[in-house]
């Protein structure tokens, strides 16, 4: 795969009001208002290659998006450089953005009081798209979305599920290069998100479009993308597979044990014991690391030793782990 | 460059504003509240005279009737550029390959296509008819009268310009396009004819870009003005359009660079 996105220690500090609460602080702020630093995203590198499916993702305020918005070309890197294909977003954003499509989760491009069709319409004037081109997106994304019972009305009367998928289609009818998704599941229900995700897929294989998202969603990123990269703090954190993330943070098991009488569990080696509260059963959950423990050394011991009704064993959910990588703690 | 897109947005702005009727209906009464307040007032001022310092009631009511049916037609929103910033869909703006400021243009003049067609004309037949307007001097000042009155309209859109590029560093800029407003008000002649301005504020004034936007085009069109006068006044208007534009877009640039994404 060709490098399609080279990005090469960007960074990008913004100036944010750091104004007291209250009228005291309203007064001082008028007088002298003090400002702080806020470094957004801090000498971050990667590669992205064409087709490619990428998600990032990172807490509030990590600085996903202002990546983004630096990808997109509508914010200038203050240090470091970003291509992408032949060009340099923000230098060229007039005729860079002709080759993009970006979808605001929380921003819509719609036109508020006119009927969605119309702002296809506009999108086709401005992107110049062929007839033949915009005719033959429009039915296939409205036909992939189900869009035919909206398409008519005014944006202002939509859903937030159905305006976002207005909003997907309005950012891919000129057949774009690159799409960034910027959170475009927020707010919407469990069969909305699927819809959507299936979409994206499907878009993906078929016309080798490369996609970078940003979620919170770790579903999202879980059905669609290969790769993912973990933005904290503006610093990348993680960069590869979701596989990876298992294998290198996931290594934890638990084993939750139902017992059949009231016991005192004896220490193990490496093992902690937890007693969980459920009314009715007597459980308790053994955590251990995959390296440091046996399990058929410590299922021997428990059912040799005890009178056991039942056995689960989980791995950690995603979300657990990402919180942890949050979170600093590994 | 390509024409579409700005026709398309042109077209947008125009069907946008007829998607609200009951507020197209109002804005007429509107305008006719505005011309008949006016008229009560200068009636009172003048008080039975037929003129004042050489000023017939007809002129001023000529020059309030067409300042303020211009003025309905003149439409820019002060607020596209802060609004858009304010809430951070400048982003979605700045991902369109196409020149903003061109958008502007093209919005506002489907707007004003609008106004002309929905409000100007209406408008102005209920003055004719209620109120009495001078016809214009000639049928060659009606055409100059015309393209002054295009050239005052950008005279008012570079300004408005200026005013909303401002809304990068200050993101709120209600009080700064209020005091444009008044100054635009009293300055431009559309509230108190200039006739009637002191000397020394005449002076001043014409050392503003204000007065070109309405009172020049409303001068033509009573045939106040030799033609060598008309061709200054024009040189003037265009003067105006090109600094303040240049003004205007110079902030753009340097506003783009500063640019923060409200919002997420």
């Amino acid at each position: 795969m060709s490098e399609f996105i080279e990005v090469e220690n960007v960074s990008k500090t913004f100036k944010v009001s750091r104004r007291p609460a209250g009228i005291p602080g309203m007064i001082a702020n008028l007088f002298a208002p003090k400002y702080e630093k806020k470094e957004a995203v801090k000498e971050v590198s990667f590669q992205i290659g064409q087709g490619e499916m990428l998600g990032f993702i990172g807490p509030n305020g990590a600085g996903k998006s202002t990546m983004i918005k630096m990808l997109s070309g509508i914010l200038c890197p203050d240090k470091g450089s970003i291509r992408v294909g032949e060009f340099l977003p923000y230098r060229q954003r007039k005729k860079y953005v002709g080759n993009i499509g970006v979808v605001f989760g929380q921003k819509s491009q719609l036109q508020w009081d006119l009927p969605v069709q119309d702002s296809y319409e506009l999108l086709r004037a401005i992107y110049a798209i062929p007839e033949d081109t915009y005719q033959k997106n429009l039915n296939q994304f409205i036909d992939m979305l189900n869009m035919g019972a909206f398409i008519n009305q005014p944006v202002r009367q939509l859903s937030l599920g159905q305006r976002m998928r207005a909003d997907i289609v309005a950012s891919l009818l000129h057949s774009p290069k690159i799409v960034f998704f910027d959170e475009p599941t927020i707010g919407v229900d469990v069969v909305g998100k699927q819809v959507i995700r299936d979409f994206i897929k499907e878009l993906n294989r078929k016309e080798q479009v490369t996609m970078i998202f940003t979620t919170h969603d770790m579903q999202d990123i879980e059905k669609t993308c290969e790769r993912l990269i973990i933005i904290d703090q503006g610093s990348k954190m993680y960069d590869g597979s979701l596989q990876g993330i298992r294998e290198k943070y996931g290594t934890t098991r638990q084993l939750d044990v139902e017992f059949n009488f009231e016991c005192e569990i004896a220490p193990f080696h490496h093992v902690k014991v937890q007693p969980l509260k459920e009314e009715g059963h007597i459980k308790k959950r053994f955590i251990y690391e995959q390296g440091q423990v046996h399990i058929n050394e410590l299922m021997n011991h428990l059912l040799t030793h005890y009178s056991i009704r039942d056995i689960n064993i989980t791995e950690p959910d995603i979300d657990e782990l990402i919180c942890k990588i949050y979170g600093g703690e590994v | 460059m390509r024409l579409e897109p700005y026709l398309a947005y042109a077209k947008k702005s125009f069907l946008t504003r007829s998607a609200y009727r009951f507020d197209h209906l109002m804005g007429i009464v509107n305008i006719l509240l505005r011309v008949f307040i006016y008229w009560e007032i200068y009636r009172t001022l003048y008080g039975g005279r037929t003129e004042v310092d050489g000023i017939s009631m007809m002129m001023v009511t000529t020059n309030f009737v067409l300042s303020i049916c211009m003025d309905a037609v003149f439409r820019v929103d002060d607020f596209f550029i802060p609004n858009k910033i304010r809430d951070g869909s400048i982003a979605n703006e700045l991902l369109r390959p196409i020149n903003i400021q061109g958008r502007m243009v093209a919005e506002n003049l489907g707007n004003a296509l609008f106004e002309l067609i929905f409000r100007f004309v209406p408008a102005l037949l209920v003055s004719v008819l209620f109120v009495g307007v001078m016809k214009p001097a000639s049928s060659i000042m009606f055409v100059l009268f015309v393209v002054s009155a295009l050239l005052g309209y950008g005279v008012l859109w570079t300004i408005s310009l200026v005013t909303q590029m401002l809304s990068f560093w200050l993101l709120n800029v209600w009080s700064i396009v209020t005091i444009k407003n008044v100054f635009i008000n009293v300055l431009s002649g559309s509230m108190i004819p200039l006739w009637f301005m002191p000397e020394w504020m005449n002076g001043v004034i014409r050392f503003t870009p204000f007065s070109s936007i309405y009172f020049t085009p409303v001068q033509i069109y009573m045939g106040r003005l030799s033609y060598d006068e008309i061709l200054s006044q024009c040189l003037i208007q265009i003067f105006w359009i090109v600094i303040v534009y240049a003004f205007g877009n110079f902030l753009w640039l340097k506003g783009q660079k500063k640019l923060v994404v409200q919002g997420g």
